[in-house]
């Protein structure tokens, strides 16, 4: 008996001794593929079929550069906002509601939660994520959007994957999307959908700000690993080209 | 036939009625003695049965009750006691709609045409003394063909007596004159003569009593022989919802005053299930212990108003807002007194829809929001409330925006189509203070987080005012600009404030 098939057989055993104790150790866990609400930009609802329901979902991108997430994010909003409630945790307060407006958002099924606004002791990041925690708990919502952008990387970074990890099991029983908005992606495999969005540099047109050219990419879908990354490029208008 | 219910001790019985049924019943066996009156001469006014026991009456001082010891001495409050006769009336009033408040402590209620609902009426008194019991009163209670003959006897008899209707005078019989509403002068003559009970009086010839002591007689021995039948004069429950609850010794602690409030929402809402009736509007009023007042006559007051958008009956849901709210302040003073009122309106009477969008629960919306508040705080530096839906001002202000009470029953029907995704502004707020270097009037460099960025393309510029003839006034020359950052391009908002004359950051288009 050669090694490789007496590794098998210690395999076989330990996997049968520990089945008895623990039948669920070596299942495979899948999550159910439950629904999306479409980001109403075509070329991210056919690469990704849109944000999923049952699930958390990053948007990413950069702050200090135009990159498009918020664009994605409003575009989200309006289209979940026209047949649900919907909640936007906006860590610092820099949701602008004529754009959401423009964008046909349904201001009054959105709930606005602006953090670090009052004289709290807690810091933005933990106001939001508290807040999150509220909402997911109330149910109802057909979207929850967190809005972390604006914080700083290494403040973000410092949020523990057992947070992560439990608004991924949360959010699973619900039939609501979770969504964050930020500069990096975090929630690594607790993710269900990670979207990365860059703009390209685009001349003024008649010395007229008319539009971005974006690039998303999908770096994790369902059950793709981010080696699986999909590219795909569109453009975004502002509202008065 | 009629009913009457006597509270015995009614003072002693309104100042435990707060406490919890357990603690109610053990106190209920100890000594408790009510005080009232100027503080430097707090005298006994009431007292309950185990006291009267030890030797304590009414009219003692403090001090000649303390000596005794172990006995539990509580300030009388007016407060309390019309809380307690409220919660009688309403208690009697599940029974009959015509309730007559006599007075403190006692309530006559009519039975005519309860029969087929309550029974008999030994069974209707039964009820009467099971539902008063669940609501924390031991009650004296009788039933008579008049109020009158039915006062007299709930208040010389314990338990239940029910009396059949002509057999009032014989019932009636072995109560004390003194009982009547008789001037002690009067009483003194009838002592005078040896007519010490209803019977004697009752047996009296009504001529001669008339003769000698005027017509108030003939009318009280009527009253001795339960001959009086004298109409009701019912009270109407329904006017206003209003409960409060004066302590003994004001209160620092949040247990001690939700213990208090939680007790006073559940006479609310019980009231407001009776009535078929739900709130949409709660008001809450703190009296604080302020020692060192400026105005002698006007103490510190904490208040708080609750707009739900749907009327509730649900105790737990308007208990958990103010307890919420509660949580999140700190009052300078102790607590004194605490007053609740609910504004009753009809109940939403609506049919779940099986294809309207899924939104939170309009009850629990209001605690999550409740919550939320309490995490990030309820308005900003302001005045614009931090959790609500963003709404659109009707101003050519770009930076102007309002925050509006969040419902998720409200505008449902209300669907528009999303034009199409267009590029986002994202704000800074508030604006970043910059400064811009320029080339003729076009922006050539702009300093963005202490550092200086190369713009690439600038559009503009683009000017606008507003509200020059009021304080608000606001001019300003806007510009977007392509700024050069270490890796990439930024697309950024700025413009200068013409009044101020300083460049600012509005936002980054993103």
């Amino acid at each position: 008996m050669d090694t490789a098939q007496l590794r098998a057989q210690i395999r076989t055993q330990i996997r049968t001794q520990i089945e008895e104790k623990f039948p669920a150790a070596f299942t495979l866990y899948r999550r159910e593929d439950r629904g999306v609400i479409p980001t109403g930009i075509t070329p991210i609802d056919s690469t990704a079929q849109g944000v999923p329901l049952h699930g958390l979902t990053e948007i990413c991108g950069s702050s200090l550069n135009s990159s498009g997430k918020t664009s994605v994010l409003i575009s989200l909003l309006a289209r979940a906002s026209q047949d649900r409630c919907c909640a936007l945790v906006d860590a610092s307060d820099s949701f602008h509601p004529q754009t959401g407006q423009a964008a046909g958002i349904n201001l009054s099924r959105l709930l606005w939660v602006r953090c670090g606004k009052s004289k709290v002791k807690l810091r933005p990041l933990e106001q939001a994520f508290k807040v999150a925690d509220i909402l997911l708990q109330s149910g109802g919502f057909g979207l929850i959007a967190v809005d972390l952008s604006n914080l700083g990387e290494r403040t973000v970074r410092k949020v523990p994957l057992s947070t992560w990890f439990r608004f991924s099991r949360v959010i699973e029983k619900q039939s609501s999307a979770l969504v964050f908005i930020e500069q990096e992606p975090h929630a690594t495999s607790c993710a269900q959908l990670v979207l990365r969005v860059q703009a390209e540099p685009r001349a003024f047109s008649r010395k007229l700000l008319t539009g971005f050219d974006l690039k998303v990419e999908v770096v994790r879908a369902g059950e793709k690993k981010p080696v699986c990354s999909e590219r795909s490029g569109f453009a975004l208008q502002t509202q008065w080209a | 036939m009629f009913a009457c219910l006597y509270v015995p001790d009614f003072s002693v019985q309104a100042a435990l009625l707060p406490e919890s049924a357990d603690a109610r019943e053990i106190l209920w066996r100890s000594p408790i003695v009510i005080l009232d009156g100027p503080a430097n001469l707090l005298k006994v006014t009431a007292l309950n049965d185990p006291a009267r026991k030890i030797g304590l009456e009414a009219g003692m001082t403090k001090l000649q009750v303390e000596t005794r010891g172990g006995v539990l001495l509580r300030k009388r409050s007016l407060e309390n006691e019309n809380s307690a006769q409220t919660e009688l009336l309403e208690c009697a009033n599940f029974f009959s709609p015509r309730v007559e408040s006599t007075c403190l402590g006692t309530a006559i209620l009519d039975l005519a045409g309860t029969k087929k609902l309550f029974g008999s009426s030994q069974n209707t008194a039964q009820k009467l003394a099971w539902k008063a019991r669940e609501r924390g009163f031991l009650l004296h209670i009788a039933i008579a063909a008049n109020p009158d003959a039915a006062m007299f006897a709930a208040r010389g008899f314990p338990g239940i007596t029910v009396i059949p209707p002509g057999e009032e005078a014989r019932h009636l019989a072995g109560l004390s004159v003194a009982m009547l509403p008789v001037t002690p002068e009067m009483l003194e003559t009838l002592d005078g003569w040896g007519i010490r009970t209803f019977k004697a009086l009752a047996a009296l010839p009504e001529v001669p009593l008339t003769e000698r002591l005027g017509q108030a007689s003939l009318h009280l021995q009527r009253l001795a022989r339960g001959q009086i039948d004298r109409v009701l004069k019912p009270v109407e429950l329904a006017s206003k919802f209003i409960e409060s609850f004066e302590f003994d010794d004001p209160v620092e602690t949040l247990e001690s005053l939700t213990f208090v409030l939680n007790r006073l929402l559940e006479q609310l809402c019980d009231r407001l299930l009776s009535h078929s009736l739900a709130t949409n509007n709660l008001r809450l009023t703190l009296e604080l212990e302020v020692r060192q007042r400026q105005n002698e006559n006007k103490g510190e007051e904490y208040k708080q108003e609750w707009k739900l958008p749907v009327p509730t009956q649900e105790r737990k849901v308007l208990f958990t807002l103010v307890r919420l709210d509660l949580e999140r302040n700190a009052f300078s003073a102790p607590i004194k007194k605490v007053t609740i009122e609910v504004l009753p309106m009809k109940p939403r009477l609506a049919q779940g829809n099986l294809f309207a969008p899924p939104s939170p629960e309009a009850e629990r919306l209001e605690i999550t929001l409740a919550r939320i508040r309490g995490v990030v705080g309820s308005v900003d530096a302001n005045g614009l409330s931090c959790a609500g839906s963003p709404g659109i001002v009707d101003t050519h202000n770009p930076i102007s925006f309002s925050v509006q009470p969040f419902s998720s029953v409200a505008d449902i029907s209300n669907s528009v189509a999303a034009p199409g995704p267009v590029i986002a502004l994202r704000v800074f707020r508030p604006t970043l203070e910059t400064s811009v270097e320029l080339t003729g009037e076009t922006p050539h460099f702009v300093r963005l987080w202490k550092k200086h960025y190369r713009v690439l393309a600038a559009s503009g510029p683009w000017c606008s005012s507003g509200e020059w003839w009021n304080s608000g006034a606001w001019a300003r020359q806007e510009w977007d600009v392509a700024l050069k950052t270490r890796t990439g391009v930024g697309y950024y908002r700025i413009y200068e404030d013409r009044i101020k004359q300083q460049w600012f950051v509005e936002g980054i288009f993103d």
